[in-house]
């Protein structure tokens, strides 16, 4: 396991150097000057010159890179272009916003995904499989900025059950359960729909197998046959499913803090693209490719503790 | 201006299928302030909030934060649009070359130093230094040097005569910050002016949270507490005000009139403004360099009824200098008259040629440029639509590289001479005059009006660069903007600029 950690986290590391120089050499590349966005539309040729020099763009851009990644090295991400503030504290600010995001999602979409499948796959070909495969398509199919804002409609506008917007409160206060319910809604959707079909055929193929049949007939409990020998060993493509969509998650949360005016990484992320703010960009891409990263180790250590026949030794 | 994006109409499109679906609003008016009887406000703004100091930045929100934060010397009344003193006493030219102004006395900044003439020369050198890269240090570029003969007086120097000078001290980018709070700290976070409210503190990595002045040097603001709430969200912001959480609004669009108009708790203001939208022919290209085919253009294009299609937010006046500017003349370019362009299009056969129409991915500008191609296809001119995201087409657009592009100016300082000689002197091509267009006899009528001091001199000279604009054609008004918010009916006393720019000073909740 050591190993395994060990070899992840060098691979990690060169991941990081790629991607670094894919991100600032595709945003030195990509039309939009970082200058002409700050002076914007007023500003004469004179002003866009200092502006360039004051942020160092007349630098080759190798130059350029070169003394961003020593200041990676030293722990320093840079700072904004746009706002001046440190990369980092923008990204420690933001951070625990998408984090509780992400994670209430994934929450909603576990709950919903996995007990919608088991049940489909439990009363297999029956009326309420039928209507949980429509939903789940259609989970899959809705854009999130639809859902959002329909929600926010009905149950902000409409009822007055739930704030619009932000997540401003403590996630542990109601208030902030109750500003973390329509967001996590909204995202955990797609993923909800995704784990409860995958849930669904890996219980399917698990109650058919031999084993299920010989617990049933030495005459265990269906209840004890459901939880202790089918839903563990489904449980491993599930877990797959469900770890990559944590971290699609905490990427893909874009969308809906920008409907929810969530305060997070995806609108940090989104703004700096439209403002050619480069450290904040490499940052964010930093932050969000490294957590995907880690996800995915966890979900590979989880695997040895459901399956004692994984071993990474 | 200009920040939206694609996404950004596709959830406008979602959220008007859901609204129509969803009919039978409920609206909640927030009454005054908050329980413990607390005068407070909160503002939604799309974009966040860059910095606070007027130095260093130029974007539209920072600057709605920084005006109610810092002042300046002189700005545009209200009513009648004139230019008046604010920390200024007065002025006075002993030459056409210098500008001398009297300082009012016994102001203080919000840090308790005193405000005088020391600070305003530190503030306009430091907004010129070339090392401090201000995104708007042109705004003083033709001021040579700055004396501060007393604490009261201030001379401003120029080589050659400066027209627009007192509309460039009106800009927030001109507006006097404290020297000793710039020396301490840094003002993009801890801004210090003289305004009637002051900094108190960010909340949430991004909302700004201003108090009330106690010792502002006029009667203090009856507002005790200012929020700049960012909702990213257009349609989530007007949700918030249908709400109650927001109080204020501003910048509408126009696809959400109709909601925001329905809404029991709200009250919309509209006011005839300084913008400009219109169409800039590439002069440098074939067939745009033909004065016919600008003519057939400006003849397709029925902006009457386009105008209708804005839910008001658009004012029609066939001039480039818009009726709320200084230097407008009245209407004198071509008018609708499809069957002349049609004529025109034919003998000229403009229709061979397929002509690309640059637009910057704004829903307002993507629409306009939609309502274009089909109109100029009736006169048989085709055009193809090519959409660019905002940064990407501030760099195509300066390089020329599009045949016509759909462009605003917002006009900030209400003079004439700041639209036409960024947008229309041969010194500005490649930079703003996206047009390329170079004209002797224009740059003469441009420059004068800049070096004229004289009002009525300076309106006769700006009458006549219009005109010979609107014969000429580089560029061709669609509209003209209003400016517009839209505010809970609580709020008493808001009143909005032609410019679009606003003081909460008067502001208070009922």
């Amino acid at each position: 396991m050591a190993g395994l950690i060990v070899q992840r986290f060098i691979q990690l590391l060169l991941l990081l150097i790629g991607i670094s120089f894919i991100v600032f050499l595709s945003m030195h590349i990509a039309p939009g000057d970082p200058a002409s966005i700050i002076g914007g539309p007023t500003a004469s040729k004179a002003d866009i010159k200092a502006i360039q020099e004051n942020l160092g763009l007349n630098k080759p851009i190798l130059v350029q890179y070169w003394d961003y990644l020593k200041g990676v090295f030293t722990g320093d991400l840079g700072f904004s272009y746009q706002t001046k503030q440190s990369v980092t504290e923008a990204l420690t600010q933001r951070f625990p916003n998408t984090l509780n995001l992400a994670i209430a999602s994934i929450i909603v979409a576990v709950v919903i995904g996995v007990t919608a499948g088991i049940i489909s796959a439990l009363k297999h070909n029956s009326l309420f499989d039928a209507l949980s495969t429509i939903i789940a398509l259609g989970g899959i199919s809705i854009p999130n900025f639809w859902l959002g804002a329909v929600l926010i409609l009905i149950f902000a506008v409409n009822l007055q059950w739930l704030p619009v917007g932000g997540l401003t409160e403590p996630f542990w206060t109601i208030e902030g359960m109750k500003q973390l319910i329509l967001p996590a809604l909204t995202l955990g959707t797609g993923s909800a729909a995704m784990i409860a079909r995958m849930s669904r055929s890996a219980m399917l193929e698990v109650i058919r197998a031999d084993y299920v049949r010989t617990a049933r007939a030495k005459g265990v409990r269906e209840k004890s046959v459901i939880m202790l020998h089918c839903l563990r060993n489904a449980m491993i493509p599930v877990i797959t499913v469900i770890g990559l969509n944590f971290g699609f998650l905490l990427g893909g949360t874009i969308i809906t803090e920008q409907v929810f005016a969530i305060n997070g990484v995806g609108r940090l992320m989104i703004e700096s693209i439209a403002a050619r703010d480069f450290p904040m960009v490499q940052g964010a891409v930093l932050l969000v490719a490294t957590l995907f990263v880690l996800v995915n180790l966890i979900v590979d250590i989880v695997y040895a503790f459901i399956d004692p026949r994984i071993s990474y030794e | 201006m200009g920040k939206g994006n694609k996404l950004a109409s596709w959830i406008g499109v979602g959220v008007l299928a859901a609204s129509l679906a969803l009919s039978g609003c409920s609206s909640k008016s927030s009454s005054g302030g908050t329980s413990d009887g607390k005068q407070e406000i909160t503002y939604a703004t799309t974009s966040k909030v860059v910095g606070l100091s007027p130095i260093l930045t130029n974007d539209s929100v920072s600057s709605s934060v920084i005006e109610q934060i810092y002042e300046t010397l002189f700005v545009r009344d209200i009513k009648t649009g004139k230019i008046v003193p604010q920390l200024a006493e007065s002025y006075e030219n002993p030459d056409k070359n210098t500008w001398k102004i009297k300082l009012k006395k016994n102001i203080k900044f919000q840090d308790g130093t005193p405000f005088n003439a020391e600070a305003v020369k530190y503030t306009f050198d430091k907004l010129k230094d070339p090392k401090t890269a201000a995104p708007r240090a042109s705004l003083l570029e033709p001021v040579k040097s700055i004396e501060a003969p007393d604490d009261n007086t201030v001379i401003l120097k120029t080589d050659k005569p400066y027209g627009p000078m007192l509309a460039a001290l009106t800009h927030s980018n001109a507006a006097i910050v404290s020297p000793t709070a710039d020396k301490k700290q840094d003002l993009m976070t801890q801004p210090v002016g003289t305004g009637p409210f002051k900094f108190s503190k960010k909340e949430n990595g991004e909302d700004i949270v201003l108090v009330k002045n106690k010792k502002y040097w006029k009667k203090p603001a009856k507002l005790d507490q200012v929020t700049f709430k960012v909702v990213p969200e257009i349609t989530t912001a007007v949700s918030m005000l249908q709400t109650g959480k927001v109080q204020l609004l501003d910048g509408l669009t126009t696809e959400l009139m109709p909601r925001i108009e329905k809404m029991k708790n709200v009250e919309v203001q509209k006011k005839e403004g300084t913008p400009v939208y219109y169409l800039a022919f590439n002069m440098d290209k074939s067939p745009m360099k033909n004065l016919a085919f600008r003519q057939a253009v400006a003849e397709a294009i029925d902006t009457k009824s386009y105008l209708k299609k804005l839910n008001g937010l658009g004012v029609y006046s066939n001039s480039y200098i818009g009726p709320e500017v200084f230097g407008h003349s009245g209407d004198s370019g071509p008018t609708f008259d499809q069957q002349k362009a049609k004529k025109l299009v034919k003998e000229k056969g403009f229709g061979n040629k397929t002509v690309k129409l640059l637009v910057a991915n704004t829903a307002s500008y993507m629409s306009m440029a939609e309502v274009i191609q089909s109109q100029l296809k009736e006169v048989g001119i085709n055009a193809k639509i090519e959409t660019l995201e905002w940064g990407t087409y501030l760099d195509v657009s300066k390089k020329g590289d599009f045949d016509i592009t759909i462009a605003g100016w917002s006009n900030v300082t209400a003079d004439g001479s700041e639209l036409l000689y960024p947008r229309l002197h041969s010194d500005n091509v490649d930079v703003t005059n996206l047009s390329r267009y170079k004209n002797a006899k224009l740059d003469k009528l441009i420059e004068e009006s800049r070096t004229t001091i004289d009002e009525q001199q300076r309106k006769d000279l700006l009458k006549k660069a219009d005109q010979l604009v609107m014969t000429q054609l580089p560029v061709f008004p669609i509209y003209h903007g209003v400016a517009s918010a839209a505010y809970d009916k609580s709020v008493k006393g808001f009143e909005i600029e032609p410019t679009g720019q606003w003081s909460l000073y008067n502001v208070h909740r009922e």
